[in-house]
Protein backbone atom coordinates (compact mmCIF):
# COMPACT_ATOMS: atom_id res chain seq x y z
CA UNK A 1 0.00 0.00 0.00
CA UNK A 2 1.60 3.21 -1.10
CA UNK A 3 -1.32 5.63 -1.04
CA UNK A 4 -1.79 8.32 1.60
CA UNK A 5 -4.31 6.24 3.54
CA UNK A 6 -1.83 3.36 3.66
CA UNK A 7 0.91 5.67 4.88
CA UNK A 8 -1.20 6.98 7.72
CA UNK A 9 -2.30 3.46 8.66
CA UNK A 10 1.34 2.36 8.71
CA UNK A 11 2.29 5.18 11.08
CA UNK A 12 -0.68 4.43 13.33
CA UNK A 13 0.32 0.79 13.65
CA UNK A 14 3.93 1.64 14.52
CA UNK A 15 3.29 4.69 16.68
CA UNK A 16 2.41 3.10 20.07
CA UNK A 17 5.54 0.93 20.18
CA UNK A 18 7.67 3.76 18.86
CA UNK A 19 6.46 6.22 21.49
CA UNK A 20 7.08 3.60 24.16
CA UNK A 21 10.67 3.09 23.00
CA UNK A 22 11.29 6.85 22.76
CA UNK A 23 10.00 7.35 26.29
CA UNK A 24 11.61 4.36 28.02
CA UNK A 25 14.79 3.93 25.91
CA UNK A 26 15.41 7.14 23.98
CA UNK A 27 14.94 9.43 26.92
CA UNK A 28 17.20 7.34 29.24
CA UNK A 29 19.99 7.41 26.64
CA UNK A 30 19.84 11.22 26.52
CA UNK A 31 19.47 11.50 30.29
CA UNK A 32 22.49 9.25 30.77
CA UNK A 33 24.62 11.65 28.73
CA UNK A 34 23.35 14.54 30.87
CA UNK A 35 24.06 12.60 34.09
CA UNK A 36 27.63 11.90 33.03
CA UNK A 37 28.31 15.62 32.49
CA UNK A 38 26.98 16.69 35.89
CA UNK A 39 27.89 15.82 39.46
CA UNK A 40 24.93 13.72 40.59
CA UNK A 41 25.01 11.77 43.82
CA UNK A 42 22.52 10.48 46.35
CA UNK A 43 21.89 13.99 47.73
CA UNK A 44 20.79 15.65 44.51
CA UNK A 45 19.49 12.71 42.47
CA UNK A 46 15.87 13.81 42.13
CA UNK A 47 15.91 17.33 43.54
CA UNK A 48 18.43 20.01 44.41
CA UNK A 49 21.21 21.67 42.50
CA UNK A 50 23.36 19.57 40.16
CA UNK A 51 26.55 21.26 39.05
CA UNK A 52 27.91 20.92 35.53
CA UNK A 53 31.37 19.35 35.50
CA UNK A 54 31.90 18.68 31.79
CA UNK A 55 34.04 15.66 31.07
CA UNK A 56 35.47 15.50 34.61
CA UNK A 57 33.76 12.18 35.37
CA UNK A 58 35.32 10.55 32.33
CA UNK A 59 38.72 12.10 33.00
CA UNK A 60 38.71 11.02 36.64
CA UNK A 61 37.83 7.41 35.79
CA UNK A 62 40.54 7.42 33.14
CA UNK A 63 43.17 8.88 35.51
CA UNK A 64 42.29 6.37 38.22
CA UNK A 65 42.87 3.68 35.62
CA UNK A 66 39.61 1.94 36.49
CA UNK A 67 38.06 2.68 33.10
CA UNK A 68 40.94 0.97 31.29
CA UNK A 69 40.94 -1.86 33.83
CA UNK A 70 37.25 -2.75 33.43
CA UNK A 71 37.42 -2.27 29.66
CA UNK A 72 40.36 -4.66 29.51
CA UNK A 73 38.55 -7.20 31.74
CA UNK A 74 35.42 -7.01 29.63
CA UNK A 75 37.37 -7.47 26.41
CA UNK A 76 39.32 -10.46 27.77
CA UNK A 77 36.06 -11.98 28.99
CA UNK A 78 34.19 -11.31 25.76
CA UNK A 79 36.85 -12.55 23.37
CA UNK A 80 37.61 -15.69 25.40
CA UNK A 81 33.89 -16.51 25.54
CA UNK A 82 33.45 -15.90 21.81
CA UNK A 83 36.31 -18.22 20.88
CA UNK A 84 35.24 -21.04 23.21
CA UNK A 85 31.54 -20.76 22.36
CA UNK A 86 32.28 -20.77 18.68
CA UNK A 87 34.56 -23.82 18.72
CA UNK A 88 32.26 -25.91 20.92
CA UNK A 89 29.12 -24.58 19.21
CA UNK A 90 30.52 -25.54 15.80
CA UNK A 91 31.48 -28.99 17.06
CA UNK A 92 27.94 -29.48 18.41
CA UNK A 93 26.36 -28.17 15.22
CA UNK A 94 28.39 -30.55 13.07
CA UNK A 95 27.82 -33.50 15.38
CA UNK A 96 24.03 -33.09 15.45
CA UNK A 97 24.00 -32.36 11.74
CA UNK A 98 25.08 -35.96 11.06
CA UNK A 99 22.04 -38.07 10.36
CA UNK A 100 21.33 -40.24 13.36
CA UNK A 101 18.20 -41.03 15.25
CA UNK A 102 18.48 -38.95 18.42
CA UNK A 103 20.27 -35.99 16.80
CA UNK A 104 17.38 -33.53 16.67
CA UNK A 105 16.14 -34.29 20.16
CA UNK A 106 19.63 -33.92 21.65
CA UNK A 107 20.20 -30.66 19.83
CA UNK A 108 16.95 -29.38 21.31
CA UNK A 109 18.01 -30.38 24.82
CA UNK A 110 21.25 -28.41 24.55
CA UNK A 111 19.11 -25.29 24.03
CA UNK A 112 18.02 -25.33 27.69
CA UNK A 113 21.23 -23.72 28.93
CA UNK A 114 20.54 -20.70 26.73
CA UNK A 115 16.97 -20.28 27.95
CA UNK A 116 17.64 -20.47 31.69
CA UNK A 117 17.79 -17.27 33.73
CA UNK A 118 21.47 -16.26 34.00
CA UNK A 119 20.97 -16.03 37.76
CA UNK A 120 20.35 -19.78 37.96
CA UNK A 121 23.39 -20.60 35.84
CA UNK A 122 25.53 -18.26 37.90
CA UNK A 123 24.36 -19.84 41.16
CA UNK A 124 25.10 -23.29 39.76
CA UNK A 125 28.63 -22.48 38.68
CA UNK A 126 29.35 -20.66 41.93
CA UNK A 127 28.32 -23.81 43.76
CA UNK A 128 30.23 -26.22 41.55
CA UNK A 129 33.39 -24.13 41.73
CA UNK A 130 33.25 -23.47 45.48
CA UNK A 131 36.24 -24.90 47.35
CA UNK A 132 34.26 -27.92 48.57
CA UNK A 133 32.38 -28.24 45.30
CA UNK A 134 32.10 -30.99 42.74
CA UNK A 135 34.84 -29.64 40.43
CA UNK A 136 37.52 -29.79 43.14
CA UNK A 137 36.16 -33.15 44.24
CA UNK A 138 36.53 -34.59 40.75
CA UNK A 139 39.97 -33.11 40.18
CA UNK A 140 41.15 -34.50 43.53
CA UNK A 141 39.74 -37.91 42.71
CA UNK A 142 41.53 -37.93 39.37
CA UNK A 143 44.74 -36.83 41.16
CA UNK A 144 45.04 -33.81 38.90
CA UNK A 145 45.40 -31.56 41.93
CA UNK A 146 46.65 -32.34 45.42
CA UNK A 147 44.62 -29.76 47.35
CA UNK A 148 41.36 -27.93 46.56
CA UNK A 149 41.68 -24.87 44.32
CA UNK A 150 40.06 -21.66 45.55
CA UNK A 151 38.57 -20.93 42.14
CA UNK A 152 36.79 -17.70 43.05
CA UNK A 153 39.48 -16.32 45.36
CA UNK A 154 42.36 -16.15 42.85
CA UNK A 155 41.98 -13.59 40.10
CA UNK A 156 43.02 -15.83 37.20
CA UNK A 157 40.81 -18.75 38.13
CA UNK A 158 37.89 -16.45 38.97
CA UNK A 159 38.01 -15.03 35.43
CA UNK A 160 38.29 -18.57 34.10
CA UNK A 161 35.17 -19.61 36.02
CA UNK A 162 32.96 -16.81 34.73
CA UNK A 163 34.22 -17.39 31.18
CA UNK A 164 33.29 -21.07 31.52
CA UNK A 165 29.83 -20.24 32.89
CA UNK A 166 29.10 -17.78 30.11
CA UNK A 167 30.40 -20.18 27.48
CA UNK A 168 27.91 -22.74 28.78
CA UNK A 169 25.12 -20.26 28.14
CA UNK A 170 26.43 -19.20 24.72
CA UNK A 171 27.09 -22.61 23.15
CA UNK A 172 23.45 -23.26 22.07
CA UNK A 173 23.24 -19.82 20.47
CA UNK A 174 26.32 -20.52 18.38
CA UNK A 175 25.16 -24.05 17.67
CA UNK A 176 21.75 -22.96 16.37
CA UNK A 177 23.07 -20.22 14.09
CA UNK A 178 25.76 -22.53 12.72
CA UNK A 179 23.21 -25.31 12.23
CA UNK A 180 21.10 -22.90 10.21
CA UNK A 181 24.22 -22.08 8.20
CA UNK A 182 25.10 -25.75 7.66
CA UNK A 183 21.68 -26.53 6.19
CA UNK A 184 22.34 -24.01 3.41
CA UNK A 185 25.39 -25.96 2.19
CA UNK A 186 24.27 -28.36 -0.55
CA UNK A 187 25.15 -32.00 0.06
CA UNK A 188 26.52 -32.64 -3.42
CA UNK A 189 29.38 -30.20 -2.80
CA UNK A 190 30.73 -32.62 -0.21
CA UNK A 191 30.05 -35.62 -2.38
CA UNK A 192 31.97 -34.29 -5.36
CA UNK A 193 34.80 -33.22 -3.08
CA UNK A 194 34.92 -36.71 -1.61
CA UNK A 195 35.07 -38.18 -5.12
CA UNK A 196 37.95 -35.85 -5.91
CA UNK A 197 39.75 -37.36 -2.95
CA UNK A 198 39.51 -34.50 -0.45
CA UNK A 199 40.06 -35.67 3.12
CA UNK A 200 37.59 -34.86 5.92
CA UNK A 201 39.96 -32.23 7.30
CA UNK A 202 40.38 -30.66 3.90
CA UNK A 203 36.60 -30.66 3.30
CA UNK A 204 36.12 -28.88 6.64
CA UNK A 205 38.62 -26.10 5.92
CA UNK A 206 37.98 -25.76 2.17
CA UNK A 207 34.18 -26.15 2.08
CA UNK A 208 32.45 -25.98 5.46
CA UNK A 209 34.23 -22.98 6.97
CA UNK A 210 34.23 -20.75 3.84
CA UNK A 211 30.55 -21.45 3.14
CA UNK A 212 29.64 -20.78 6.78
CA UNK A 213 31.30 -17.36 6.65
CA UNK A 214 28.09 -15.27 6.60
CA UNK A 215 26.67 -17.18 9.57
CA UNK A 216 29.99 -16.95 11.42
CA UNK A 217 30.27 -13.20 10.86
CA UNK A 218 26.81 -12.39 12.19
CA UNK A 219 27.13 -14.72 15.16
CA UNK A 220 30.50 -13.25 16.15
CA UNK A 221 29.13 -9.71 16.00
CA UNK A 222 25.90 -10.57 17.81
CA UNK A 223 27.82 -12.73 20.28
CA UNK A 224 30.16 -9.81 20.99
CA UNK A 225 27.22 -7.54 21.74
CA UNK A 226 25.45 -10.04 23.99
CA UNK A 227 28.64 -11.05 25.82
CA UNK A 228 30.02 -7.54 26.24
CA UNK A 229 27.00 -6.47 28.28
CA UNK A 230 27.22 -9.42 30.70
CA UNK A 231 25.87 -8.48 34.11
CA UNK A 232 23.90 -10.96 36.25
CA UNK A 233 26.39 -13.75 35.78
CA UNK A 234 29.42 -11.80 37.00
CA UNK A 235 27.49 -10.02 39.74
CA UNK A 236 26.51 -13.34 41.28
CA UNK A 237 29.60 -15.50 40.74
CA UNK A 238 32.35 -13.03 41.66
CA UNK A 239 30.71 -9.63 42.17
CA UNK A 240 33.70 -8.23 40.30
CA UNK A 241 36.20 -9.65 42.75
CA UNK A 242 38.76 -10.53 43.88
CA UNK A 243 39.76 -6.84 44.01
CA UNK A 244 38.16 -5.89 40.68
CA UNK A 245 39.95 -8.70 38.85
CA UNK A 246 36.68 -9.71 37.17
CA UNK A 247 34.99 -6.32 37.30
CA UNK A 248 33.14 -5.78 34.00
CA UNK A 249 31.96 -2.48 32.57
CA UNK A 250 28.33 -3.22 33.43
CA UNK A 251 28.99 -4.45 36.96
CA UNK A 252 31.31 -1.52 37.62
CA UNK A 253 28.72 0.96 36.36
CA UNK A 254 26.20 -0.68 38.67
CA UNK A 255 28.60 -0.63 41.62
CA UNK A 256 29.38 3.05 41.12
CA UNK A 257 25.72 4.01 40.79
CA UNK A 258 23.96 1.80 43.30
CA UNK A 259 26.63 0.85 45.88
CA UNK A 260 28.61 4.08 46.00
CA UNK A 261 25.84 6.38 44.72
CA UNK A 262 28.22 8.03 42.24
CA UNK A 263 25.47 8.15 39.63
CA UNK A 264 27.45 10.40 37.30
CA UNK A 265 30.50 8.15 37.20
CA UNK A 266 28.30 5.12 36.67
CA UNK A 267 26.64 6.93 33.77
CA UNK A 268 30.06 7.76 32.29
CA UNK A 269 31.04 4.07 32.26
CA UNK A 270 27.67 3.16 30.71
CA UNK A 271 28.17 5.73 27.98
CA UNK A 272 31.59 4.37 27.04
CA UNK A 273 29.92 0.96 26.79
CA UNK A 274 27.13 2.43 24.69
CA UNK A 275 29.52 3.98 22.18
CA UNK A 276 31.50 0.75 21.83
CA UNK A 277 28.33 -1.32 21.31
CA UNK A 278 27.03 1.25 18.84
CA UNK A 279 30.17 0.86 16.72
CA UNK A 280 29.78 -2.92 16.74
CA UNK A 281 26.05 -2.48 16.03
CA UNK A 282 26.81 -0.40 12.93
CA UNK A 283 29.17 -3.14 11.72
CA UNK A 284 26.36 -5.65 12.23
CA UNK A 285 23.88 -3.54 10.26
CA UNK A 286 26.43 -3.25 7.45
CA UNK A 287 26.70 -7.04 7.39
CA UNK A 288 22.93 -7.39 7.21
CA UNK A 289 22.74 -4.93 4.33
CA UNK A 290 25.45 -6.82 2.51
CA UNK A 291 23.39 -9.97 2.77
CA UNK A 292 20.39 -7.95 1.59
CA UNK A 293 18.28 -9.13 4.45
CA UNK A 294 17.23 -5.69 5.60
CA UNK B 1 35.01 -40.64 9.77
CA UNK B 2 31.54 -40.89 8.35
CA UNK B 3 32.00 -44.47 7.21
CA UNK B 4 33.37 -45.46 10.59
CA UNK B 5 30.24 -44.14 12.27
CA UNK B 6 27.97 -45.76 9.72
CA UNK B 7 29.45 -49.15 10.47
CA UNK B 8 28.32 -49.03 14.07
CA UNK B 9 24.93 -47.42 14.19
CA UNK B 10 24.79 -47.21 17.95
CA UNK B 11 28.16 -45.53 18.46
CA UNK B 12 27.21 -42.05 17.27
CA UNK B 13 23.99 -41.76 19.30
CA UNK B 14 25.79 -43.13 22.35
CA UNK B 15 28.68 -40.68 22.14
CA UNK B 16 26.23 -37.82 21.56
CA UNK B 17 24.10 -38.79 24.53
CA UNK B 18 27.15 -38.91 26.79
CA UNK B 19 28.23 -35.45 25.58
CA UNK B 20 24.77 -33.98 26.21
CA UNK B 21 24.55 -35.61 29.64
CA UNK B 22 27.87 -34.03 30.63
CA UNK B 23 26.76 -30.70 29.16
CA UNK B 24 23.51 -30.67 31.13
CA UNK B 25 25.05 -32.07 34.30
CA UNK B 26 24.81 -28.68 36.12
CA UNK B 27 21.00 -28.89 35.90
CA UNK B 28 20.96 -32.36 37.43
CA UNK B 29 23.32 -31.19 40.14
CA UNK B 30 21.07 -28.22 40.90
CA UNK B 31 17.95 -30.33 41.37
CA UNK B 32 19.72 -33.10 43.28
CA UNK B 33 21.39 -30.68 45.68
CA UNK B 34 18.03 -29.18 46.61
CA UNK B 35 17.01 -32.60 47.99
CA UNK B 36 20.21 -33.25 49.95
CA UNK B 37 20.75 -32.50 53.61
CA UNK B 38 23.07 -29.64 54.54
CA UNK B 39 25.61 -32.17 55.86
CA UNK B 40 25.60 -34.28 52.72
CA UNK B 41 26.15 -31.38 50.33
CA UNK B 42 29.80 -30.81 51.20
CA UNK B 43 30.68 -34.37 52.13
CA UNK B 44 33.81 -35.66 50.51
CA UNK B 45 33.68 -37.66 48.32
CA UNK B 46 30.51 -36.15 46.92
CA UNK B 47 27.41 -38.29 46.54
CA UNK B 48 25.98 -38.44 43.03
CA UNK B 49 22.55 -39.21 44.38
CA UNK B 50 21.02 -38.11 47.71
CA UNK B 51 21.57 -40.78 50.38
CA UNK B 52 18.80 -39.24 52.45
CA UNK B 53 16.06 -37.43 50.60
CA UNK B 54 14.91 -34.34 52.41
CA UNK B 55 12.14 -32.02 51.26
CA UNK B 56 12.62 -29.40 53.98
CA UNK B 57 14.24 -26.99 51.51
CA UNK B 58 10.85 -26.78 49.83
CA UNK B 59 8.35 -27.31 52.62
CA UNK B 60 9.99 -24.95 55.09
CA UNK B 61 10.22 -22.20 52.52
CA UNK B 62 6.75 -22.51 51.12
CA UNK B 63 5.21 -19.93 53.37
CA UNK B 64 6.02 -17.98 56.47
CA UNK B 65 9.21 -16.00 55.95
CA UNK B 66 9.17 -12.57 54.35
CA UNK B 67 10.41 -14.06 51.09
CA UNK B 68 9.23 -17.60 50.45
CA UNK B 69 9.03 -19.75 47.32
CA UNK B 70 5.33 -19.14 46.63
CA UNK B 71 5.81 -15.43 47.06
CA UNK B 72 8.84 -15.26 44.80
CA UNK B 73 7.19 -17.40 42.14
CA UNK B 74 4.11 -15.21 42.13
CA UNK B 75 6.20 -12.04 41.83
CA UNK B 76 8.28 -13.41 38.96
CA UNK B 77 5.12 -14.60 37.23
CA UNK B 78 3.38 -11.23 37.62
CA UNK B 79 6.41 -9.40 36.23
CA UNK B 80 6.96 -11.81 33.34
CA UNK B 81 3.29 -11.96 32.32
CA UNK B 82 2.99 -8.19 32.62
CA UNK B 83 6.05 -7.65 30.43
CA UNK B 84 4.75 -10.22 27.95
CA UNK B 85 1.40 -8.44 27.64
CA UNK B 86 2.91 -4.97 27.25
CA UNK B 87 5.50 -6.24 24.73
CA UNK B 88 3.17 -8.23 22.50
CA UNK B 89 0.32 -5.70 22.55
CA UNK B 90 2.68 -2.99 21.31
CA UNK B 91 4.94 -5.13 19.12
CA UNK B 92 2.28 -6.92 17.04
CA UNK B 93 0.82 -3.79 15.39
CA UNK B 94 4.28 -2.22 15.05
CA UNK B 95 5.65 -5.31 13.29
CA UNK B 96 2.58 -5.38 11.02
CA UNK B 97 3.05 -1.71 10.24
CA UNK B 98 6.70 -1.96 9.18
CA UNK B 99 6.13 -5.23 7.31
CA UNK B 100 3.02 -4.41 5.26
CA UNK B 101 2.99 -0.66 4.65
CA UNK B 102 5.35 1.54 2.69
CA UNK B 103 5.89 4.88 4.37
CA UNK B 104 8.77 7.32 4.77
CA UNK B 105 10.91 6.53 7.82
CA UNK B 106 10.00 2.85 7.78
CA UNK B 107 13.62 1.74 7.52
CA UNK B 108 14.70 4.05 10.33
CA UNK B 109 12.00 2.55 12.54
CA UNK B 110 13.28 -0.96 11.87
CA UNK B 111 16.79 0.31 12.58
CA UNK B 112 15.67 1.79 15.90
CA UNK B 113 14.23 -1.56 16.99
CA UNK B 114 17.37 -3.40 15.85
CA UNK B 115 19.66 -1.08 17.79
CA UNK B 116 17.62 -0.91 20.99
CA UNK B 117 17.69 -4.69 21.12
CA UNK B 118 21.44 -4.49 21.65
CA UNK B 119 21.49 -2.00 24.52
CA UNK B 120 22.74 -3.13 27.93
CA UNK B 121 20.27 -2.91 30.81
CA UNK B 122 22.83 -1.03 32.90
CA UNK B 123 22.63 1.86 30.41
CA UNK B 124 18.94 2.43 31.05
CA UNK B 125 19.05 1.63 34.75
CA UNK B 126 19.87 4.94 36.43
CA UNK B 127 17.75 7.20 34.17
CA UNK B 128 14.79 4.83 34.52
CA UNK B 129 15.36 4.72 38.29
CA UNK B 130 15.15 8.53 38.44
CA UNK B 131 12.15 8.58 36.09
CA UNK B 132 10.21 5.96 38.06
CA UNK B 133 11.11 7.65 41.32
CA UNK B 134 9.67 10.91 40.05
CA UNK B 135 6.41 9.35 38.93
CA UNK B 136 6.14 7.28 42.11
CA UNK B 137 6.69 3.80 40.68
CA UNK B 138 9.72 2.86 42.79
CA UNK B 139 8.86 0.72 45.79
CA UNK B 140 5.71 -1.28 46.25
CA UNK B 141 4.75 -2.07 42.67
CA UNK B 142 5.62 -4.44 39.83
CA UNK B 143 5.01 -1.74 37.22
CA UNK B 144 8.52 -0.25 37.14
CA UNK B 145 10.04 -3.68 36.46
CA UNK B 146 7.35 -4.65 33.95
CA UNK B 147 7.84 -1.43 31.95
CA UNK B 148 11.63 -1.76 32.02
CA UNK B 149 11.58 -5.39 30.90
CA UNK B 150 9.26 -4.59 28.01
CA UNK B 151 12.04 -2.42 26.54
CA UNK B 152 13.83 -5.70 25.74
CA UNK B 153 10.71 -7.63 24.70
CA UNK B 154 9.32 -5.06 22.26
CA UNK B 155 12.26 -4.73 19.83
CA UNK B 156 12.87 -8.49 19.80
CA UNK B 157 9.17 -9.18 19.13
CA UNK B 158 8.95 -6.55 16.39
CA UNK B 159 11.94 -8.03 14.59
CA UNK B 160 10.64 -11.62 14.82
CA UNK B 161 7.07 -10.73 13.85
CA UNK B 162 8.16 -8.49 10.99
CA UNK B 163 9.69 -11.44 9.15
CA UNK B 164 6.47 -13.37 9.76
CA UNK B 165 4.13 -10.70 8.47
CA UNK B 166 6.41 -9.94 5.53
CA UNK B 167 6.17 -13.51 4.20
CA UNK B 168 2.34 -13.57 4.08
CA UNK B 169 0.97 -13.31 0.51
CA UNK B 170 -0.40 -9.96 -0.64
CA UNK B 171 -3.54 -11.60 -2.06
CA UNK B 172 -4.79 -12.18 1.47
CA UNK B 173 -5.11 -8.45 2.09
CA UNK B 174 -6.65 -7.83 -1.31
CA UNK B 175 -9.34 -10.47 -0.93
CA UNK B 176 -10.09 -9.25 2.57
CA UNK B 177 -10.65 -5.77 1.10
CA UNK B 178 -13.07 -7.17 -1.45
CA UNK B 179 -14.95 -8.97 1.32
CA UNK B 180 -15.48 -5.63 3.00
CA UNK B 181 -12.70 -5.53 5.61
CA UNK B 182 -11.07 -2.21 6.38
CA UNK B 183 -7.37 -1.89 7.20
CA UNK B 184 -7.91 -2.61 10.88
CA UNK B 185 -10.23 -5.60 10.49
CA UNK B 186 -7.96 -7.05 7.80
CA UNK B 187 -5.23 -7.00 10.40
CA UNK B 188 -7.25 -8.47 13.30
CA UNK B 189 -9.42 -10.98 11.41
CA UNK B 190 -7.21 -12.16 8.57
CA UNK B 191 -3.51 -11.46 9.12
CA UNK B 192 -3.18 -11.89 12.88
CA UNK B 193 -4.68 -15.41 13.05
CA UNK B 194 -2.25 -16.62 10.39
CA UNK B 195 0.72 -15.15 12.25
CA UNK B 196 -0.02 -17.07 15.47
CA UNK B 197 3.22 -19.16 15.34
CA UNK B 198 5.23 -15.95 15.17
CA UNK B 199 3.20 -14.40 17.96
CA UNK B 200 3.90 -17.46 20.13
CA UNK B 201 7.66 -17.05 19.63
CA UNK B 202 7.46 -13.36 20.48
CA UNK B 203 5.43 -14.10 23.60
CA UNK B 204 7.75 -16.86 24.78
CA UNK B 205 10.81 -14.66 24.46
CA UNK B 206 9.17 -11.63 26.06
CA UNK B 207 8.20 -13.89 28.95
CA UNK B 208 11.66 -15.46 29.25
CA UNK B 209 13.50 -12.12 29.16
CA UNK B 210 11.42 -10.83 32.06
CA UNK B 211 11.45 -14.16 33.89
CA UNK B 212 15.25 -14.11 33.96
CA UNK B 213 15.52 -10.46 34.91
CA UNK B 214 17.55 -9.63 37.98
CA UNK B 215 18.89 -6.10 37.57
CA UNK B 216 15.57 -4.24 37.15
CA UNK B 217 13.73 -6.23 39.81
CA UNK B 218 16.34 -5.76 42.49
CA UNK B 219 16.93 -2.09 41.71
CA UNK B 220 13.39 -0.81 41.24
CA UNK B 221 11.38 -2.87 43.72
CA UNK B 222 12.18 -1.55 47.18
CA UNK B 223 9.73 -3.83 48.94
CA UNK B 224 11.51 -7.16 49.38
CA UNK B 225 8.25 -9.11 49.46
CA UNK B 226 7.50 -8.07 45.88
CA UNK B 227 10.88 -8.98 44.37
CA UNK B 228 11.28 -11.76 41.78
CA UNK B 229 12.87 -15.15 42.55
CA UNK B 230 16.13 -14.11 40.91
CA UNK B 231 16.53 -11.25 43.39
CA UNK B 232 15.78 -13.70 46.21
CA UNK B 233 18.57 -15.98 45.00
CA UNK B 234 20.93 -13.03 44.78
CA UNK B 235 20.15 -12.15 48.38
CA UNK B 236 20.64 -15.74 49.54
CA UNK B 237 24.07 -15.87 47.92
CA UNK B 238 25.08 -12.66 49.63
CA UNK B 239 24.92 -14.21 53.10
CA UNK B 240 28.12 -15.23 54.85
CA UNK B 241 27.27 -18.93 54.78
CA UNK B 242 24.96 -19.81 51.96
CA UNK B 243 22.33 -22.41 52.70
CA UNK B 244 22.87 -24.20 49.42
CA UNK B 245 19.96 -26.62 49.50
CA UNK B 246 17.51 -23.79 50.19
CA UNK B 247 18.98 -21.69 47.39
CA UNK B 248 18.87 -24.67 45.02
CA UNK B 249 15.19 -25.16 45.87
CA UNK B 250 14.54 -21.62 44.66
CA UNK B 251 16.61 -22.34 41.58
CA UNK B 252 14.67 -25.52 40.80
CA UNK B 253 11.35 -23.70 41.12
CA UNK B 254 12.52 -20.88 38.90
CA UNK B 255 13.62 -23.44 36.31
CA UNK B 256 10.16 -25.02 36.09
CA UNK B 257 8.42 -22.55 33.74
CA UNK B 258 11.47 -22.56 31.46
CA UNK B 259 11.36 -26.36 31.33
CA UNK B 260 7.62 -26.38 30.63
CA UNK B 261 7.91 -23.76 27.88
CA UNK B 262 10.79 -25.71 26.45
CA UNK B 263 8.80 -28.94 26.29
CA UNK B 264 5.73 -27.39 24.66
CA UNK B 265 7.10 -24.75 22.32
CA UNK B 266 10.64 -25.90 21.61
CA UNK B 267 10.02 -26.03 17.87
CA UNK B 268 8.91 -22.41 17.82
CA UNK B 269 11.83 -21.31 19.98
CA UNK B 270 14.41 -22.79 17.64
CA UNK B 271 12.90 -21.10 14.59
CA UNK B 272 12.50 -17.86 16.53
CA UNK B 273 16.11 -17.79 17.61
CA UNK B 274 17.45 -18.31 14.10
CA UNK B 275 14.95 -15.91 12.51
CA UNK B 276 15.41 -13.17 15.09
CA UNK B 277 19.16 -13.34 15.17
CA UNK B 278 20.23 -14.18 11.64
CA UNK B 279 17.66 -12.48 9.53
CA UNK B 280 17.38 -9.53 11.88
Amino acid sequence: MTNAKGRIAGYLFVLPALLYMIFFVGYPIIDNIRLSLFDVNVMNLTKGHQSFVGLDNYIELFKEGTLQKVLKNTLIFTISCLVLQFIIGLAFAMLFNLQFRTAQRLRGLVMISWLLPATITAMMFKFMFSSGGIINDLLLKLHLISSPIEWLVNSGTAMFTIILANTWIGIPFNMMLLTAGLTTIPKDVYESAAIDGATAVKRFFKITLPLLKPAIMSLLVLGFIYTFKVFDLVLIITNGGPVNATQMMSTYAYKLSFDQFQYSQGAAISNVMFVLLLIIGVIYLRLLKKEEQL
Amino acid sequence: MRTMFKQSRWLLPLVSIIIVVIFLFPLYWLVVTSFKTEAEIFRSPQTWFPQVWQFKSYTEQLTGSSFDIVNGFRNSLAIAVGALLVSTLLAIPAAYGVARFRFPGRHSFILIFLVTQMLPASLLLTPLFILFKQIGLIGASYWSTILANATAGIPFSVIILRTYFATLPKELEESAKIDGCNTFTTFTRIMLPIAVPGVVVAMVFSFLFAWGDLIYGMTFIGNEELRPITAGIYNFLGFQSTSWNNTMAFGTVSMLPVALLFIFVQRYIVSGLTNGAVKG
